[in-house]
């Protein structure tokens, strides 16, 4: 389950907070400025309607699969599996990429479409109607920018202990809880990253690089303390979000108790697993469409005149 | 900006319109509000306080809508009183967004031909007035568009204290809102809307605190007054306001321009008001909003 994105270009979240008059965070080292590549979209069809679509170009203007071809992991050391404990040594964050489907306080229901070729951003449809996501009083549509972890999937195949049930065949949701409302591609500082597990989905909480607050949350209790009440927000809004349409409120497991960045990090890195099984084929992904642009040892890998027909027919 | 769409309208009685001038989002925005026939008019002096008097049914003038952060007013001390941006220290006004809201809400504006007279201590509050017209919080589902002329029905009041000055907030509800009938006192947005008059409480208890301004003080412990005592509050703002158009000289710098009240020194013509329109900068393009505006401030009720 995820949210839909409704906006335009990606900005360099370092350079932003550079640029910013109240940076009050260090500019990331200059090897994340190197791996923090200028993504860009490309929308077709109007807004608002069953026809929308938002694709997603690389920092050379060729069209890409948000789902498949964004690194998930932004910083050097994970992508070069450099152990944990060595990361915390050296005193750096591991940061990931997330993909802003729904900006904070805005309704349309916009997704990753997982079953269509290069997955663009579309609004969901439910019996013939674009969704829209109710207000629950007091909240204002999504309360934080909502989307997806890329290269993650929640593979439907496996039962997960903790959640006894099976995953929900998206990739990984995130609700980012920064200052901004962001749109598009973006750079998420997992120093905060606990998950609140339901029966049927996974959320994660991240905090956007270039955040006043991101320097100050290195766990939940963070959160608890700089932003009160958030969190129980967070568990309300999940509860209830779907009763306006006629549904039961959600159920979580854990007592709808927010995890460690520990149990976090495992389930990110699980998921991404289940994903390069997914993209390696050796995992039957059912109706998912795994063409991508940049993953080499995948039988999905298309040319880049592949991609362009796909978004020009 | 739209309300309305002129003269003419099926079912609408009254159908106000309104003309942009300037750049949203900036020092040289303004909103002007013309009547059905299409003639400019004061927001704060040329429509009706009353729709239909009989019903207590008010015409109401929408500042902000609902959701939105700009701090939008009616210009007391301009001439026809357009709609412009609040300005403080010289920088665009824009409300906080105060956890859990976002922006202001409900639909927020003034009950034109009232004044909350400066001059005048109020009983209930201690206070004196701070001269503007009265506020009203309107409640309905819909997020109206600004500088809309509404009618609304009046279910109660509260009597907050702002910055030391008595400062009404009328309780209302469109009479177009699909369930406007099940709404005829306060007591009834608490049963249908639970949380929703708490919420207006701890919004203006709170709004001003990321300015650095302390939290607000109510008469009556911040309880809600009914219907009926709100009734009479509008009804003295109305009589304040009628002393104020009495006056031959411009009351404490506000502009007492209009363009219906027949005995007024301030009647202007239409030429006259074309005029005042026209010197201002044409309609442009709407600047962006700040990012900071978007942030959420959180803080502990004291």
């Amino acid at each position: 389950m995820r949210a839909p994105f409704s906006s335009l270009c990606f900005r360099l979240q370092a350079a932003a907070a550079l640029r910013s008059r109240k940076a009050l965070t260090p500019p990331p080292p200059i090897r994340f400025l190197r791996k923090m590549l200028h993504y860009s979209t490309e929308e077709k069809g109007q807004p608002n309607s069953a026809e929308y679509r938002l694709y997603f170009k690389n920092s050379d203007g060729k069209y890409i699969s948000p789902f498949h071809d964004i690194p998930l992991y932004a910083s050097t050391e994970e992508e070069n599996d450099i152990p944990p404990k060595r990361s915390k040594t050296v005193g750096t964050k591991t940061l990931y990429n997330m993909v802003v489907e729904v900006p904070r306080w805005t309704n349309a229901k916009m997704e990753i479409a997982t079953k269509e070729p290069l997955n663009p951003i579309k609004q969901d449809v439910k019996k013939g109607k674009l969704r829209y996501v109710a207000n629950i009083f007091p909240h204002k549509g999504y309360i934080w920018n909502y989307g997806a972890l890329p290269q993650t999937w929640e593979d439907p195949h496996h039962k997960d202990k903790d959640l006894d049930c099976c995953g929900d065949n998206d990739p990984i949701d995130v609700c980012e809880i920064g200052s901004k409302v962001r749109f598009g591609p973006n750079l998420v500082g997992h120093s905060v990253l606990p998950p609140l597990l339901s029966e049927t989905m996974r959320m994660l909480l991240g905090v956007g690089w270039g955040e006043p607050s991101e320097s100050l949350s290195h766990c939940i209790d963070d959160v608890r303390k700089h932003k009160p009440g958030y969190l129980e927000a967070t568990v309300d809004w999940f509860r209830l979000y779907k009763v306006p349409d006629g549904k039961p409120e959600n159920q979580f497991a854990f007592n709808g108790e927010f995890k460690d960045k520990d149990f976090t990090v495992g389930v990110i890195k699980s998921t991404h697993k289940y994903w390069k099984a997914l993209v390696q084929k050796r995992t039957d992904g059912g109706a998912i469409n795994c063409k991508n642009v940049s993953v080499c040892d995948s039988p999905f890998l298309c040319n880049e005149g592949d991609a362009k027909s796909v978004v020009e027919s | 900006a739209q309300s309305g769409g002129g003269g003419g309208s099926r079912g609408r009685l009254m159908s106000y319109s309104t003309e942009e001038r300037g750049s949203s989002n900036t020092l040289s925005y303004r909103l002007f509000i013309k009547n059905p026939a299409g003639k400019y008019v004061s927001p704060f002096h040329d429509i009706p306080l009353y729709a239909d008097e009989a019903k207590n049914i008010f015409n109401m003038v929408v500042e902000v809508p609902r959701w939105t952060n700009a701090k939008m007013e009616i210009a007391t001390k301009d001439a026809l009183n357009p709609i412009k941006q609040d300005v403080k220290k010289g920088k665009l006004r824009y409300v906080a967004n105060v956890f859990p809201h976002k922006g202001y809400i409900w639909n927020y504006g003034a009950l034109p031909q009232t004044w909350e007279d400066p001059g005048h201590k109020d009983c209930n509050t201690g206070c004196c007035g701070d001269n503007d017209p009265i506020d009203v919080c309107e409640i309905g589902s819909k997020v109206c568009a600004r500088g809309e002329v509404i009618q609304v029905k009046i279910l109660g009041t509260l009597a907050l204290i702002d910055e030391g000055e008595t400062d009404w907030k009328v309780i209302a509800i469109n009479v177009e809102d699909s369930e406007a009938q099940n709404y005829n006192d306060i007591e009834d947005v608490r049963g249908l809307k639970p949380g929703y008059l708490e919420a207006t409480v701890d919004w203006f208890r709170r709004y001003k605190v990321p300015d650095g301004k302390p939290e607000n003080q109510f008469a009556f412990n911040g309880k809600f007054k009914d219907k009926d005592f709100a009734i009479t509050v509008i009804k003295n703002t109305h009589d304040d306001w009628n002393s104020l158009m009495a006056k031959t000289t411009d009351e404490g710098g506000l502009s007492c321009t209009n363009t219906s009240i027949s005995n007024s020194p301030f009647l202007c013509t239409e030429a006259a008001a074309i005029n005042i329109v026209d010197q201002t900068p044409p309609c442009g393009a709407t600047e962006a909003i700040p990012a900071e505006v978007d942030r959420w401030w959180y803080y502990e009720k004291n």
